[in-house]
């Protein structure tokens, strides 16, 4: 055994000395070392802000996004309640999901160091399970000068103003091909609008076809759920677009202008051909009162099913409100005969000029057919309630409409008042001022409180229709010439409602004004009238607030008895109306062919 | 960097492409005379510093773009040079005398672009890949999504719910077919 040496003995300890020194090392636990302020660290998510269209999970190379519900959240209109989880087994912090976000719900933080002896625990929904970097104020977020969304609309074009007063063609020209392609591929497909639609149209799913440019696809679709695609893709009140994501940091896809596309591309005369319907004749029959959009979509969903359908319209054409109440240059008459047509085509019979109630009692349809529809809409003129207004010189803007429709002059003369602030009204003052006259419409509150379109109400302005809001009708009197009208009104002052509805009108008796007109057009709103309806029938149905009650599939208390569009629905719009119709149609198919009850 | 620009396309073929910063411009110059401009701004210009080289695959145009960063650290400003590669071929001139990490940087992107420098060293040793059978990764036509499906299986418990029918069962039940 060698001998050891003192040295060898002590040296080992020399190195204690170090223990003095400051070491080369990190502590531990490691001393924090924060990421980079833009670092692209654990994910965050606003879930207030986060509407749940899926794009993150869309977009993810690593498949390590699923979209979960989540507690106390559920499904609302422009939110599906479900929310991003992810799975850190998979991702690999590229960041597209917080790049696409849609509505920039989505950041990550700049914290990066997460221990855990269970691997489950790194699938997690953030937002939703705590975590200790969720008010971290630095990290990765999208650059707000770069997306990869595209937010902008391609401008549509539009007769001026100018242009559209000297005459009744269309306004909007539609989408050119180039600007189709570049509005379709905006649509990130997440299906939230799907909700929103009444009749729950497929809407990604024909956008698509427009990016894939086979229109034949897209108009089968189309017509899975709204034989008026013609006609919506024109006037359709788009609450789709409302609730479009693009909408969160951009200009919603303009979606009913896209259907408009697609209907454009193919001619009438290719429809059959295209769309393949084929019937098998079920040997049942169903009436249908009113050849509008509720009463024809009802036809047309039924007549699939293989029913012999008979519609009666007290019109000399089909359309209702289409044809009657809506403008040629909103929609012209071969759009929305192009609709119609088809429907009729497929064997669907028609008595035009055919009241119900009048040359033909309802009883009678009742009880030679398996099932009656109606969907008669409202159009009675609700009167304006003040003293004078059965003045010769007040007309209702529903008849000059359809007076203007009808190509009858409707006698308005060169200057006139419009009372009201929807759709009626705003369309009645645009038809006068193309046929010539001056326009101011008087409306009780102000135009953000305006029932009517946004985009008529613009329209309307650019065709210098003279708005005055906040003025609230109190009399109307003779003029000197029978040719005319006068009319007083106060200014309103908008008051704050303690219940917390929206602000009302209260007229300031000290500011009032004295006009004169060559007509007032009283355009406030419609009722419904059921005088066709035999008494022991009337009594079956129930009504609350002017609107029949009825199950999702339009039944009454009445098994055989089904309503539909305006007179049932709360939205009373041309959508709502076809979706009434689809689903009357379902309805009655469950009773007659399925052998079940209501629903 | 309005003057080095003005220096350099009097002598050389090349073209501004964007200032992006006061202190950051980007040039464009042919594959071919790439290493002579290049050496000079090495040599001439101060631009002493080789900050990376990287490629962009614009599959759209067929192409790829390299992207050269010198920097000038008297200076402090930085100059890229892009050069454009065929997209089916690409193919460049090996700059690894310029600067010794320039292989590096083209064993790189040989590997995850396929782009090739002939005459590079180790050009073909694995980077950081091992055992890759692939289609080098960064081109854009590799799916990650389906490497990911066919190799990493999902973990157990994981599931996704559909937007689509989660909203008609809870906002429209019953409505429509």
């Amino acid at each position: 055994m060698p001998k050891m040496k003192l040295k060898d003995i002590i040296s080992p300890f020399y190195v204690w000395q170090r223990s003095f020194e400051k070491p080369y090392t990190n502590n531990k636990p490691i001393d924090e070392r924060p990421g980079a302020p833009s670092y692209r660290g654990f994910h965050v998510n606003d879930i207030e802000k986060c509407v749940g269209c899926g794009t993150c999970e869309t977009i993810c190379m690593n498949n390590a996004i699923d979209m979960v519900p989540v507690e106390n959240l559920t499904a609302q209109v422009g939110d599906s309640g479900l929310r991003p989880r992810f799975d850190y087994g998979r991702c690999c912090w590229c960041a597209l999901c917080v790049d696409i976000c849609t509505t920039s719900s989505l950041r990550m933080s700049n914290e990066y160091a997460w221990v855990t002896d269970n691997p489950d625990d790194f699938r997690f929904t953030p937002g939703v399970d705590e975590k200790p970097w969720d008010d971290h104020p630095l990290g990765y977020r999208r650059d707000p000068d770069y997306s990869l969304l595209k937010l902008e609309r391609p401008a549509m074009t539009m007769l001026s103003a100018e242009e559209g007063l000297n005459s009744f063609d269309e306004v909007v020209h539609g989408f050119t091909p180039e600007q189709a392609i570049v509005e379709a591929s905006r649509c990130v497909e997440c299906n939230i609008c799907v909700a929103t639609c009444p009749a729950h149209m497929n809407i990604p799913g024909y956008i698509k076809t427009i990016r894939e440019q086979d229109f034949e696809q897209g108009l089968r679709l189309l017509y899975e759920t709204n034989p008026f695609s013609s006609t919506c893709g024109r006037i359709c009140t788009h609450r789709c677009e409302d609730d479009c994501v693009i909408s969160h940091l951009g200009k919603p896809l303009a979606i009913r202008w896209l259907k408009r596309y697609i209907t454009d591309q193919i001619p009438a005369e290719k429809y059959q051909q295209i769309l393949q319907h084929k019937i098998t004749e079920n040997g049942k029959k169903v009436a249908i009162v009113g050849a509008g959009p509720g009463g024809l979509s009802a036809a047309y969903f039924l007549r699939l099913k293989g029913y012999q359908v008979s519609v009666y319209e007290s019109a000399e054409k089909a359309g209702g409100m289409l044809r009657y109440g809506v403008p040629t240059y909103r929609l012209p008459d071969d759009a929305l005969d192009k609709d119609i047509d088809y429907i009729l085509s497929l064997g669907v019979s028609i008595h035009y000029q055919t009241t119900v109630g009048k040359e033909i009692d309802f009883q009678v349809l009742y009880d030679e057919n398996d099932a009656v529809f109606f969907s008669t809409g409202l159009n009675v003129p609700s009167g304006l309630r003040i003293k004078g207004e059965d003045h010769p010189r007040v007309l209702s803007g529903l008849q000059v409409l359809c007076d203007v429709a009808s190509q009858r002059d409707p006698g308005v003369g060169k200057k006139v008042a419009v009372i009201g602030g929807g759709n009626v009204a705003m369309d009645a003052a645009r038809v006068c001022r193309r046929i010539g006259a001056e326009v101011t419409i008087l409306y009780r509150r102000r135009i953000e409180d305006m029932p009517a379109d946004p985009e008529e109400i613009e329209e309307a302005q650019a065709e210098k229709c003279k708005f005055v809001t906040q003025a609230i009708p109190g009399l109307i009197e003779k003029a000197k010439s029978l040719k005319q009208v006068v009319i007083q009104w106060g200014e309103a002052e908008m008051v704050a409602d303690d219940n917390g509805g929206r602000p009302r009108p209260v007229l300031q008796e000290d500011k009032m004004h004295t006009d004169s007109y060559d007509c007032i057009i009283s355009a406030i709103g419609q009722a419904g009238n059921y005088s066709f309806l035999p008494e022991d029938i009337k009594q079956q149905l129930v009504s609350q607030r002017g609107k029949f009650t009825v199950s999702n599939h339009q039944q009454t208390s009445n098994t055989k008895v089904f309503i539909g569009g305006d007179i049932a629905n709360k939205t009373a719009d041309a959508i709502s109306a076809i979706a009434d119709g689809q689903n009357a149609a379902i309805g009655i198919d469950e009773v007659l062919s399925l052998g079940m009850g209501t629903k | 960097m309005k003057s080095l620009i003005n220096r350099l396309t009097e002598q050389f073929k090349v073209s501004l492409e964007k200032q992006t910063k006061s202190d950051l411009c980007f040039i464009r110059v042919n594959k071919d005379d790439a290493e002579q401009l290049i050496r000079h701004c090495r040599d001439h210009e101060s631009y002493t510093h080789l900050s990376f080289l990287t490629a962009i695959d614009r599959i759209e145009d067929n192409k790829f773009t390299l992207t050269y960063l010198l920097h000038n650290y008297q200076s402090h400003q930085s100059l890229g040079v892009h050069v454009e590669l065929d997209r089916e071929n690409p193919v460049m001139h090996s700059l690894h005398r310029l600067w010794g990490q320039m292989a590096t940087y083209q064993r790189e992107l040989k590997e995850i672009y396929g782009i090739e420098f002939p005459g590079s060293p180790r050009l073909n040793d694995e980077f950081f890949l091992e055992g890759w059978d692939q289609i080098p990764p960064m081109r854009k036509e590799f799916s990650t999504v389906e490497f990911c499906e066919e190799r990493f299986p999902i973990r157990e418990g994981r599931q996704s719910t559909d937007a689509k029918q989660t909203m008609k069962v809870e906002i429209y039940p019953g409505r429509g077919e």
